[in-house]
């Protein structure tokens, strides 16, 4: 399965589905939730159409405070209401001191910030009564580490139980920006605990740096590591995140069909590898 | 809770440099990768405000906005989990800080309540309307209006002008009826006499238009001649624009 991020820029597309035809869709029900009008009436015709995945942004994983309640019921009656088949999160933090921040800031790599985030993961996952699917955030900088990237998301895997959301963009980014091996890094994960990938651009704005910007095409090196990586997963869904510069329709096609292009040639041998 | 205080203190330390810019030194962190982080959540805040106000961004100069959004952010915990909601705490930032004083603009607590209401509107959840019918008597049967509606007064007309020295030569009381048209989902709004808004207010605690109509004396309304058919003919209209929804059944 290969699906796309649902947007507002091209709800009418998806809803006709004569220039994009993915095989589900992905939304934030931050996004989402607590809407009327005619976004909740194009919801429902979305929804009606495709299967759904959920990917978070306000749950804040890594805060140092309590998780909120309130937020997690809401979450809770979202996702049961529009039957999400999966619901994914970042591994990183947008709240502290009481204040949202809106991005994806950076954990630091430390033993106890694994154990306090597997913990929350825990509560969430037994509040919400589903697995929780972690994605491996791009980062920009460490901040104060005590282990490796790398360690550090095998223990939170270990301790916490959760899933991954393997973002091959973003080990591409982060292999870039600190300088290691990304095929080496994605060797070391847990990779049976891989249940979602996404994919999507980037943007080179120094000599060493790339942000995470999902505004442009993916490029080539990153389809190269995507297929790369196929080869060592089984089959799980894959999507094509584009959040700026929306491009024509049949270029986005374009890229969910070489997305899918690649899926079926890696893991249809692998099956008949298996077989 | 499982952290360390060092392990906290870190992550308030980066979170409040993303909040404020204000040069921090933490381990390991290369300061020219630090600085990616502030423009980036910076920019998703202001991007946010100059989408929910665009007049108010377009009226605003750039250095007095960009130090509002500033203001704003570095000072004032967001608790919205919902980024399209974070408008409204900055417009009740900007109302208990004076803004409209500090800013020198006297009209800013309307304009932004005014492009706040079309947004919360416009995006607001759904509500069901209670029972009615569409024929009943005008005078004596309480009407049932679109309950996705907000009645706001101002004390300049950001809704009907958008220089500012013609809102500052304006200024006065007024009244705005914004509803959401439940085919379309879009946000329409109407200018009000403040006979009409009280009308709409008392309309909408389920009070009959006759009963309103004897109130007009208390409110120094003296010229009732044609009050009664101008009211009538406002709610017909506004049944056509579909505010008024019919007669309570």
């Amino acid at each position: 399965m290969v699906g796309v991020g649902f947007r507002r820029e091209f709800a009418g597309e998806m809803i006709s589905g004569e220039h994009i035809r993915p095989d589900f869709i992905e939304f934030a029900p931050e996004n989402w939730m607590n809407i009327g009008g005619y976004w909740k009436k194009v919801l429902h015709q979305v929804v009606e159409k495709y299967p759904v995945l959920c990917h978070g942004l306000s749950l804040s994983i890594g805060s140092p405070e309590e998780l909120n309640r309130e937020f997690l019921q809401y979450i809770k009656t979202f996702l049961n209401e529009y039957k999400v088949q999966l619901y994914s999160e970042h591994l990183s933090y947008s709240k502290c001191d009481n204040a949202h921040m809106y991005d994806l800031l950076p954990i630091p790599f430390r033993m106890d910030a694994v154990k306090h985030i597997s913990t929350r993961i825990q509560q969430v996952q037994d509040y919400l009564q589903r697995p929780l699917v972690m994605e491996i955030v791009s980062y920009y900088t460490p901040v104060a580490a005590e282990m490796s990237e790398v360690d550090f998301i095998k223990e939170v895997v270990k301790q916490s139980g959760c899933q991954l959301l393997l973002d091959v963009n973003n080990i591409y980014v982060n292999a870039f920006n600190h300088q290691y091996d990304a095929k080496a890094f994605i060797q070391q994960l847990p990779l049976n605990k891989v249940a979602y990938i996404h994919m999507a651009g980037h943007e080179q704005v120094a000599p060493d740096l790339i942000i995470d910007t999902h505004g442009e095409p993916i490029i080539d090196p990153v389809y190269d590591l995507f297929e790369w990586t196929l080869q060592h997963l089984q089959p799980v869904p894959v999507l094509l995140e584009r959040d700026f510069n929306i491009p024509e329709m049949a270029e986005l096609q374009g890229e969910l069909s070489r997305l899918k292009s690649i899926c079926h040639k890696q893991w249809k041998l692998k099956d008949e590898l298996v077989a | 809770m499982n952290l360390l205080p060092d392990t906290y203190h870190i992550q308030q330390t980066f979170s409040a440099y993303c909040r404020t810019g204000e040069s921090v030194t933490l381990p390991g962190v290369a300061p020219d990768r630090l600085k990616h982080y502030r423009r980036l959540v910076f920019n998703m805040i202001n991007d946010t405000m100059e989408g929910a106000f665009p007049i108010a961004f377009k009226n605003i100069p750039a250095r007095k906005w960009n130090r509002m959004v500033k203001d704003f952010f570095s000072h004032h915990a967001c608790q919205s989990y919902q980024v399209w909601k974070l408008p409204l705490e900055f417009y009740t930032y900007a109302v208990e800080h004076n803004w409209e004083d500090e800013y020198q603009l006297p009209y800013l607590n309307d304009l932004l309540a005014f492009e706040w209401a079309e947004m919360e509107v416009y995006n607001m959840e759904d509500i069901t309307a209670d029972a009615y019918t569409l024929t009943g008597d005008w005078l004596d049967t309480p009407l049932v209006l679109n309950p996705e509606h907000r009645l706001l007064s101002f004390s300049y007309p950001v809704h009907l002008l958008a220089k500012p020295k013609e809102l500052l030569r304006s200024k006065g009381v007024y009244f705005v009826l914004l509803y959401r048209h439940p085919e379309t989902g879009n946000v329409e709004f109407t200018d009000l006499s403040p006979w009409l808004a009280f009308l709409t207010e008392q309309l909408v605690l389920g009070i009959t238009v006759r009963d309103i109509l004897d109130y007009a004396p208390q409110l120094n309304i003296t010229e009732t001649d044609t009050l009664e058919q101008d009211t009538l003919d406002f709610l017909k209209h506004m049944q056509q624009q579909h505010f008024v929804l019919g007669f309570q059944s």
